[in-house]
């Protein structure tokens, strides 16, 4: 881990440490090699991944329209509405 | 009492249950310890209270919760760490400890429900993954997370999972009914493995709690074992991988938009997202989302995030082939009886280490009860056998 990665990661993650959280994250990163290295030891050449613990169905159902929650129902807990809409800062100038 | 609670019922009910602050309740904040969702309240609740409640049960509050639960104990939660004289202590097992509620209903995603049983002196069952709906409970690990029961008693762990076992549409990766049901089947319990690999690191009042537990199931007439699996032990490295990998794409929604906390401080869209989430989130899920976020990096993709999933196979294959001679496993939950809020500020990342046992049984999805401090982990669908276990060792103890 380097600078330059950790950037990317904030700037993907939309988030901006400090210099001192940088440093925590930094010594993180250390600890997890460590953790990498023992699963590099183990030998997976003939293993399946394994994404899902027990056996996954698609569930099937009749496609009925519903509506089950009110628009503005969903909106109450918005930070700032605008008759229906969500509101956020001026994208286009 | 308060502060264990975010919201406290005013309820004279006989059988209350609380739901930790990871469990949707309609009309009733959830947070998931978090500043993101302060005040968030959702329109529907989860599957597995909505079973409770239909079964007769009250629900007593909330109790608080750590962000995302991915911690030990609930200490990284916005509202701060509940503890006495320094020691660090889980708020849904203290609501139960105090009589205020007979169970708690809890989502246990790196462990922090079995830790909190074993250092609490309660009983908690994480049932087989897929038995108990996760609708309507806050995502952050999906691929292990479970709804689990922890209680005073054996007994209040099996009537409780007896109720909120069962298979639900609205939760894909739920099991058929059947399967569901498996959860109450009886099974006898002749031979338990000791893991000794796994009592790495624990302190002695660890390993006394796993000699007394023996000796009481070998008074009981079961047979118990010490074994050696080193790969079982290889499941933290994994699981931190798949867990921070899962939680950063699942706290990828919470943006400052559409709900939960929105910055004051934005001149444009990139900063409303950023400072939202930079003001909002706290340290340790902040660099989870990023160790995940680079889990998920196409340079590292194949190396770690996909050998995860292979080596998380190889675990539950090493787990089935002790399962041929044991009925159970049995490993600690935690290093030791209790944290102090001084350790934890000497090492944030603490939980990153502490699941080394707890992930064994998260990675793979199978059930473990926690009984006398200590941890069982047994076959698929074999919840009805490890709580008999904790019985017969609560009556061997007295």
């Amino acid at each position: 881990m380097d600078r330059d990665t950790l950037r990317r990661l904030e700037l993907l993650n939309q988030l901006s440490l400090t210099e001192a959280q940088k440093e925590d994250v930094f010594s993180f990163f250390a600890d997890r090699d460590e953790d990498l290295k023992a699963l590099e030891a183990i030998d997976t050449e003939n293993t399946e991944r394994m994404v899902h613990v027990m056996p996954i169905m698609t569930v099937v159902r009749e496609d009925v329209v519903s509506q089950p929650f009110a628009r503005e129902d969903l909106q109450r807990g918005a930070p700032e509405t605008d008759e229906g809409y969500w509101c956020v800062p001026r994208v286009v100038e | 009492m308060m502060k264990a609670y975010t919201y406290k019922a005013d309820t004279a009910a006989e059988k209350r249950i609380v739901a930790d602050d990871m469990i949707l309740t309609k009309d009733i904040p959830t947070t998931a310890g978090s500043k993101m969702l302060e005040g968030y309240v959702s329109l529907f609740e989860a599957e597995a209270l909505t079973r409770l409640k239909n079964a007769g049960y009250s629900l007593s509050g909330k109790a608080d919760v750590g962000e995302f639960a991915i911690d030990l104990l609930g200490e990284t939660s916005v509202r701060g760490a509940l503890s006495v004289d320094g020691k660090i202590l889980n708020p849904a097992a203290e609501i139960v400890s105090s009589g205020e509620a007979m169970a708690a209903l809890t989502l246990d995603v790196n462990g922090s429900v079995r830790r909190a049983a074993a250092q609490s002196g309660l009983i908690s069952v994480k049932p087989t993954y897929g038995t108990v709906s996760r609708y309507g409970t806050i995502p952050a690990a999906c691929s292990g997370e479970t709804v689990s029961v922890m209680a005073k008693c054996p007994s209040v762990c099996r009537e409780v999972l007896g109720v909120i076992a069962g298979h639900d549409d609205k939760d894909g990766t739920s099991l058929p009914e059947e399967k569901c049901a498996l959860v109450s089947a009886a099974a006898p319990i002749r031979r338990v493995a000791i893991l000794t690999d796994m009592a790495e690191g624990a302190d002695g009042s660890v390993t006394e709690r796993i000699d007394a537990l023996s000796r009481a199931l070998e008074a009981s007439g079961v047979t118990v074992e010490k074994i050696s699996s080193t790969l079982i032990s290889s499941a933290r490295a994994a699981w931190n991988i798949l867990m921070s990998a899962e939680l950063c794409n699942n706290v990828s929604r919470y943006d400052g938009v559409k709900y939960g906390y929105r910055s004051d401080n934005f001149s444009g869209l990139d900063e409303l997202y950023t400072n939202s989430r930079t003001e909002a989130f706290g340290e340790l899920l902040k660099t989870a989302i990023l160790f995940g976020s680079d889990t998920l990096s196409t340079e590292n993709y194949m190396k770690v995030y996909d050998k995860s999933l292979r080596v998380r196979r190889l675990i539950s294959e090493e787990f089935t082939r002790m399962f041929e001679s044991f009925d159970a496993v049995m490993m600690p939950a935690c290093s030791s009886m209790s944290y102090t809020e001084e350790a934890v500020k000497a090492d944030k990342y603490l939980c990153f280490k502490e699941n080394f046992y707890t992930a064994p049984a998260s990675i793979t999805g199978l059930p473990a009860v926690v009984t006398g401090g200590v941890q069982l982990v047994g076959r698929a669908f074999s919840e009805a056998a490890l709580l008999d276990l904790a019985e017969l060792s609560a009556k061997e103890g007295k």
